[in-house]
């Protein structure tokens, strides 16, 4: 173990702050470079600094997470929880120097102080941690950065709590019991700082919510679409979705963590982006689509929980719908029985699914899913994902608990 | 050398922090206001999606989809007047085309469309004539107008052979509504009857689907029809 008086304690801490102080900076950029509804590459790398990139798909899921963010009613994306990091890390790095430099001088307080606090990234890393694995399915590669860095600062404060053991001496000076307190207080005040000065620079969002037009054509008993209604409805909707395409996936599991879900009278218009069935389509976005879409008008009563079953299954669909229909048919029997696999065999589905395509063509919607329609106005794409519960407050504020 | 590190380590520490802090503060800052301006003045255009459309297919070129277009405009199809279809002079007149180069313009629709036949001077719809205009009204896919084209055979004076083309084209009307329940049908159908005055077709398009498939087929037997195609044009 190390000496009381060794420096390496803080040394691993300051390098730890440094390192989550590069992946928070670089995730708090990202995500103040999307206030302008565009999208953008990521920074989405285990190395710091590494240049953005497009493959970039886990870290996207991450911020576009209700879990990416706090004020999200207040603020269009609300206020990115990597900023609070930033100011955290901020004064670990500071801290660690401290100590460093003051080596042994240091008071016992201020190493104790700095081994309570300097664990915090690590449960709050934790938390984010086990969030990604059970709510988003994915890691993103700046979070474990930070899960890293949090995890060699607890070692480092650890480490150097521990070198107190060895300094029963008095060797170190004790220190006043203020100095925790104002510790304590500073790194409240710098984690702050970053979230104030990102808060009140936001620009204002709310002119361009409702700038993506209207449904032309409200949804008639002819159209035959597909019915999703909440446990409570207070507002209609439509929507145009692909049970194979994973950024609808995301938007549903969305809407549904925000329990938005349930407070909705959807109609479902399926638009798959498979060539098989969509003439829209010069070749096949999603290989299968066609299929699993009339899976879901088949569900009838059923068609949330076969549209919920196939994003689940989403990865499997796809690989079994890139395979062949033969084993995409198989996987459906396999979940819905031959019943439902008739039906999406029958001559009646098909047609049922042509006039979903054809409303979408009515409406000329955009060859893009998902699109979404809250009673008659359209909800811009870049308003569906990080800007959603703000647009929701704004837009529909009844579907907002 | 332990004393100034007491006086000097808590400084450093506290001078890289606010450094730091003002920094990253000032980053933070300059990115949010930067995605501000792009959101105030965006400085690229977005870029285009494409727009869900009815289908047009190679098929669909310039002559064939004018002729379509005037016929559409001019036989009422387009525009919610009240006229429901045209008679030979309307096709001759608006379409302005031969009667083989008529014809000719439907050849890539052989296998998208069918040939309902009739029996001498009726109208009426057999098992199997209603059983090819089911088969080709469901297989739609992108297509926004469906066109009847309805004929009689030489047999007969002009004015009756086009009353009786009428009724045919209007039999395929019925029978269609009928099916599909669909209560803007109208503005899908396009129908247009030429009698025996326009456009007859050969023995040769006898080997087209027809409902009468395997029965004998003539020059005469073959106008004794409405050939019925959806058409993957955007008109």
């Amino acid at each position: 173990m190390f000496e009381p008086k060794s420096r390496i304690p803080p040394a691993i801490s300051l390098v730890a702050s440094a390192l989550g102080l590069s992946f928070a900076t670089s995730s708090t950029l990202d995500y103040a470079a999307h206030l302008d509804r565009g999208l953008h590459d990521l920074h989405c790398s285990f190395v710091p600094g590494a240049a953005p990139t497009e493959a970039a798909e886990a870290c996207r899921t991450a911020m576009y997470s209700p879990y990416a963010a706090f004020f999200r009613d207040k603020y269009w994306g609300g206020i990115p929880i990597s900023l609070f990091a930033l100011g955290a890390f901020t004064f670990f790095a500071g801290f660690a120097l401290y100590l460093l430099i003051a080596g042994a001088r240091a008071p016992r307080r201020a190493v104790g102080f700095f081994a309570a606090v300097g664990m915090t990234p690590l449960v709050a890393s934790a938390v984010m941690g086990t969030i990604s694995a059970v709510e988003l399915g994915s890691f993103c590669k700046t979070c474990v950065g930070i899960y890293i860095a949090s995890f060699l600062l607890a070692l480092g404060v650890l480490l150097g709590a521990l070198g107190l053991r060895g300094d029963d001496g008095g060797e170190r000076p004790r220190g006043s019991w203020l100095v925790p307190a104002a510790f304590l207080l500073a790194l409240g005040a710098v984690s702050l700082v970053p979230a104030a000065v990102y808060a009140s620079s936001m620009p204002d969002h709310r002119p361009y919510l409702d700038q993506c037009g209207t449904l032309k054509k409200d949804p008639e008993a002819g159209d035959a679409l597909s019915k999703m209604t909440g446990k409570r409805p207070v507002k209609t909707a439509t929507f145009f979705e692909d049970p194979l395409c994973p950024t609808c996936r995301a938007f549903h599991q969305r809407l549904r963590a925000e329990g938005v879900l349930d407070r909705l009278d959807v109609q479902l218009a399926l638009f798959p982006l498979d060539s098989e069935c969509n003439w829209m389509l010069s070749s096949a976005m999603h290989p299968g689509a066609c299929t699993v879409s009339k899976a879901v008008i088949c569900g009838k009563d059923r068609a949330q929980q076969v549209l919920e079953w196939a994003y689940d299954e989403q990865d499997a669909l796809s690989r079994a719908g890139k395979v062949g229909t033969p084993t995409l048919r198989a996987v459906i029997e396999k979940r819905w029985g031959a019943a439902l696999l008739s039906c999406v065999d029958s001559n009646e589905t098909k047609q049922v699914l042509n006039k979903h395509l054809h409303f979408a063509t009515e409406n000329g919607i955009a060859v893009s899913t998902p699109q979404v329609f809250l009673g008659k106005q359209r909800v811009c794409d870049e308003d569906t994902d990080m800007g959603l519960r703000f647009t929701l407050r704004h837009l529909a504020p009844e579907l907002v608990p | 050398m332990s004393n100034t590190a007491r006086v000097v380590a808590p400084i450093a520490g506290g001078l890289v922090t606010l450094l730091a802090l003002g920094a990253l503060s000032m980053s933070v800052n300059a990115g949010v206001r930067a995605a501000g301006q792009r959101l105030a003045a965006p400085q690229a255009e977005k870029p285009k999606v494409a727009v869900a459309d009815h289908a047009e297919v190679p098929y669909c070129t310039p002559r064939f989809k004018q002729v379509l277009e005037r016929v559409l405009h001019s036989c009422g199809l387009s525009g919610g007047e009240n006229r429901r279809g045209c008679k030979p002079a309307d096709v001759k007149t608006f379409a302005s085309i031969s009667d083989s180069d008529f014809n000719e313009l439907f050849t890539p629709l052989k296998e998208r469309g069918g040939v309902v036949l009739f029996d001498t001077a009726k109208d009426e719809l057999d098992a199997e004539a209603k059983k090819l205009l089911a088969d080709r009204w469901a297989d739609r896919k992108g297509a926004r107008y469906f066109f009847v084209v309805a004929r009689a055979s030489k047999t007969g004076s002009p004015e009756k052979n086009r009353a009786l083309s009428h009724r045919r084209a209007n039999s395929i009307m019925y029978y269609l509504k009928e099916l599909s329940k669909d209560p803007e049908i109208e503005k899908k159908v396009g129908l247009l009857w030429l009698g025996n005055e326009f456009a007859q077709l050969s023995k040769e398009y006898c080997t087209w689907p027809n409902s009468r498939t395997g029965k004998k087929c003539d020059d005469e037997s073959i106008n004794r029809s409405a050939f019925v195609s959806w058409v993957d044009c955007r008109l």
